[in-house]
């Protein structure tokens, strides 16, 4: 029997007076880093923010590991993470503290929780902060935490919008390894971003996203065959019009 | 005139001019400008509505007919009354604004890193503070002067030195009060204290009328008329009293202004000599407050909990790190202590006075706490974009809002309850009642929103406060004709009745609420 794919979307609309997502079909394998690339207001976050049960679409259908996200929304969250492009996090609680009420949110088992919070936070550099209100985190620490608590519950889907904005070098590559050892685990994560060296790097596939429509998908081999001797910025300038 | 610029005065400008435009767009509400000047318009009809209603009052009073000599006794104490009003008033915006000064830094980094002297920098924040409070109450208490003049009073013109004198005494003793408390109890628990104090100085004469009505003289005399013997001739503070020094200087004695003004000038120039490089140290003790850490020790991980004890615990802990948000719940909370004045008065107690004040002050509190813990949640995505049942986590910050009331009214009702066990009944009933009520109202009417906006969330949203108030009173009422004699209330039709409209209201107030939900989600 075929698997399900992580996602697909079918006919997905969205107007806020305008459309912001204007019929978008678009499938995402298990086990892949998908990119889904656009200039602002593309309709990417729009996207995203439906994916994860935030925003009800206007027509169409998502659906999360073979999940309908209308008909059983609570199975299709518990399988899937989403990190927000600003996550907000609670400036009174400590680390372990927000990984305990993210792992409360989502039903981990204390036995499985724990020892995955300390791992996480070693990995993420953030056990000797563990102490610390996450009011007086640096923008990187936040980002981090949040990654943490999106991983905690181990999801087979994890969506980030922009997960690397406002990070330092280091910062920014202990995200992409934790989001690579993610997708070598066997996990699919889907990522917007603004820096096309990432997606060149990182990503399985590429997704560009125009005026809330899907114009060009593929690796990024398949892609550089539509412009030969171009670079993805090429490509993602001419494709959107920015060149 | 054009100011050298990088000169205090010249600082002392740019300060103005922002708080001249930060009063214009607060009135106006992050709208466009017509609305501000809108505001504005509509203080000035306020402001002249005031001059006319003071006109009155002073004609009654027969300023018209007084000669130029001393100022009557009568006149000294109510210009002393209003101006200790005033001052207690004066002090609590002045620690506010001291408090903000060091914490909200706004533009002190620019400023600091500028070649500008820490003295000036300090004088013009003084300054700005002095000027924002003279500002707000010569709105209320210029009219005086003014309808004086009207009236052939020149000499009341003095009340706008007396203010501004009284101003920086308020700001250099607020100034004084919060750097001492960076000093001894380091920059984070200044915050609170300085707020909680502030509070208090705002809230003082509403506890002391309070106190006084209830407190009663050993020879039975009631309090008010022991204070008019003590303003009476040979009394300690009769008319030639220093303490009714700003008073006869509001009224114009020419001694008494310049004595006032010089101590107010002395207080502020004093305060900035000595100050001034313990400013710049609190300031930076303030900005290195921001990583704050939890109970030292090895790192529990509590992963153990069900949904409905994380939600609770999230939330109590979210308020409890909080201060500057429970300093502002906890404000409420002075309004209880006059009814500890009740509770234990040397006479019967009050039991239906202080049914009622339980009953509303728990329906407030609730209010407050479920607007914190159910309005203004940080991380509403979280919550949304995880599996967790809606109506659980629902269930559960309503428990996180209420069950701190009742514990905190459990003492007091007990306390009832050994007294009049009917009563302690009744009351713990509307108690109950009005925190439920209160949380429910708030769940199904109010809009989300940010804890920033706690103070304000009264205005932003008419209906919720409106019913709030409508489910208080009728619990109140409730609790009123349930106490007032708890064995026989029951017995009579007019009571009865009474008893059945107040929780008729309280239950269509409810219905009302819900209908509201209805619509709106």
């Amino acid at each position: 029997m075929m698997q399900s794919p992580a996602l697909a979307l079918s006919g997905l609309h969205k107007h806020f007076g305008r459309p912001a997502v204007d019929g978008l079909d678009l499938t995402v394998r298990r086990g892949e880093l998908y990119a889904l690339l656009g200039p602002n207001g593309a309709g990417k976050t729009t996207t995203l923010r439906m994916v994860a049960g935030l925003l009800a679409p206007d027509a169409g259908r998502i659906e999360v590991l073979g999940i309908d996200l209308a008909r059983d929304a609570a199975a299709a969250k518990r399988r899937m993470a989403y990190l927000p492009d600003d996550p907000m996090l609670y400036g009174k609680l400590n680390p372990v503290e927000y990984l305990e009420f993210v792992a409360g949110l989502w039903g981990v088992d204390a036995r499985t929780a724990e020892p995955r919070a300390r791992e996480l936070l070693d990995w993420l550099d953030l056990a000797r902060h563990a102490h610390e209100l996450t009011e007086g985190f640096s923008r990187g620490m936040k980002q981090k935490l949040a990654l943490a608590g999106a991983l905690i519950h181990e999801p087979e889907l994890l969506i980030l919008d922009e997960p690397l904005t406002g990070l330092d070098a280091a910062a920014a590559r202990q995200v992409k390894d934790l989001l690579l050892s993610h997708v070598e685990g066997g996990g699919t994560v889907i990522l917007t971003t603004h820096i096309l060296e990432v997606a060149e790097r990182l990503a399985q596939r590429i997704g560009i996203i125009q005026h809330g429509r899907l114009i060009a998908q593929g690796t990024l081999e398949e892609l550089r065959k539509q412009a030969p001797g171009a670079t993805l910025e090429d490509m993602f300038l001419q494709l959107t019009g920015g060149a | 005139m054009i100011l050298r610029p990088g000169t205090a005065l010249w600082l002392l400008g740019h300060e103005l001019r922002l708080f001249r435009r930060t009063a214009l767009a607060s009135g106006a509400h992050g709208g466009k400008g017509r609305r501000g000047w809108r505001i504005v318009g509509g203080g000035a009809a306020v402001w002249l509505a005031l001059h006319a209603g003071v006109y009155f009052v002073l004609r009654a009073a027969g300023a018209s007919t007084l000669s130029f000599g001393a100022p009557p006794h009568g006149f000294v104490i109510a210009a002393g009354a209003i101006l200790l009003a005033t001052f207690l008033f004066m002090l609590s915006s002045a620690l506010k604004a001291s408090v903000e000064a060091l914490f909200d830094r706004g533009d002190m980094d620019l400023l600091l890193s500028s070649p500008l002297s820490s003295r000036s920098i300090f004088s013009v924040k003084l300054a700005g503070i002095v000027v924002g409070i003279t500002a707000l109450y010569l709105f209320f208490l210029a009219p005086f002067a003014h309808v004086g003049l009207l009236l052939g009073q020149l000499r009341w013109l003095a009340v706008y030195p007396v203010l501004l004198a009284l101003a920086a005494l308020a700001a250099s003793m607020a100034m004084l009060l919060t750097l001492a408390l960076v000093r001894w109890l380091g920059a984070r628990r200044t915050r609170v204290v300085a707020q909680v104090i502030g509070a208090l100085a705002g809230a003082l004469l509403f506890l002391l009328s309070q106190a006084g009505s209830f407190m009663s003289r050993d020879d039975g005399a009631p309090a008010p008329s022991a204070l008019a013997r003590m303003m009476g001739a040979g009394g300690t503070i009769d008319a030639d009293s220093l303490v009714w020094l700003p008073a006869r200087a509001a009224l114009g004695e020419p001694v008494a202004v310049v004595l006032v003004a010089v101590a107010g000038l002395l207080a502020a120039w004093a305060t900035v000599g000595l100050t001034h490089r313990f400013f710049v140290h609190g300031l930076q003790q303030a900005a290195s407050t921001s990583r704050a850490a939890t109970r030292p020790g090895s790192i529990r991980y509590r992963f153990d909990r069900s949904l409905i004890e994380t939600i609770v615990v999230k939330e109590w802990r979210l308020i409890w790190r909080d201060p500057h948000l429970i300093s502002q719940v906890l404000l409420q909370l002075l309004y209880l202590l006059p009814l500890c004045f009740l509770i234990f008065s040397k006479n019967a107690p009050h039991i239906a006075v202080t049914g009622v004040g339980l009953t509303m002050l728990c329906g407030s509190l609730s209010s407050a706490l479920a607007w914190i813990v159910l309005l203004a949640e940080d991380a509403p995505d979280l919550l949304q974009s995880s599996p967790a049942n809606a109506a659980t986590v629902r269930v559960a910050k309503l428990a996180a809002a209420v069950a701190p009331v009742l514990l905190l009214a459990a003492a007091p009702l007990a306390w009832l309850t050994l007294q009049e066990p009917l009563a302690g009944a009744f009351a713990a009933m509307t108690v109950c009642g009005a925190a439920a009520s209160a949380a429910l109202i708030t769940l199904w009417t109010g809009r989300a929103t940010t804890r920033s906006e706690f103070k304000s969330r009264g205005k932003r949203n008419i209906a919720t406060s409106l019913l709030d108030v409508c489910s208080l009173l009728g619990w109140a009422a409730l609790a009123w004709l349930l106490l007032r004699a708890p064995g026989a209330a029951v017995q009579g039709d007019l009571a009865v009745l009474g008893m059945g409209a107040a929780f008729a209201v309280v239950l269509a107030v409810l219905f009302f609420a819900w209908l509201l939900r209805n619509r709106s989600r």
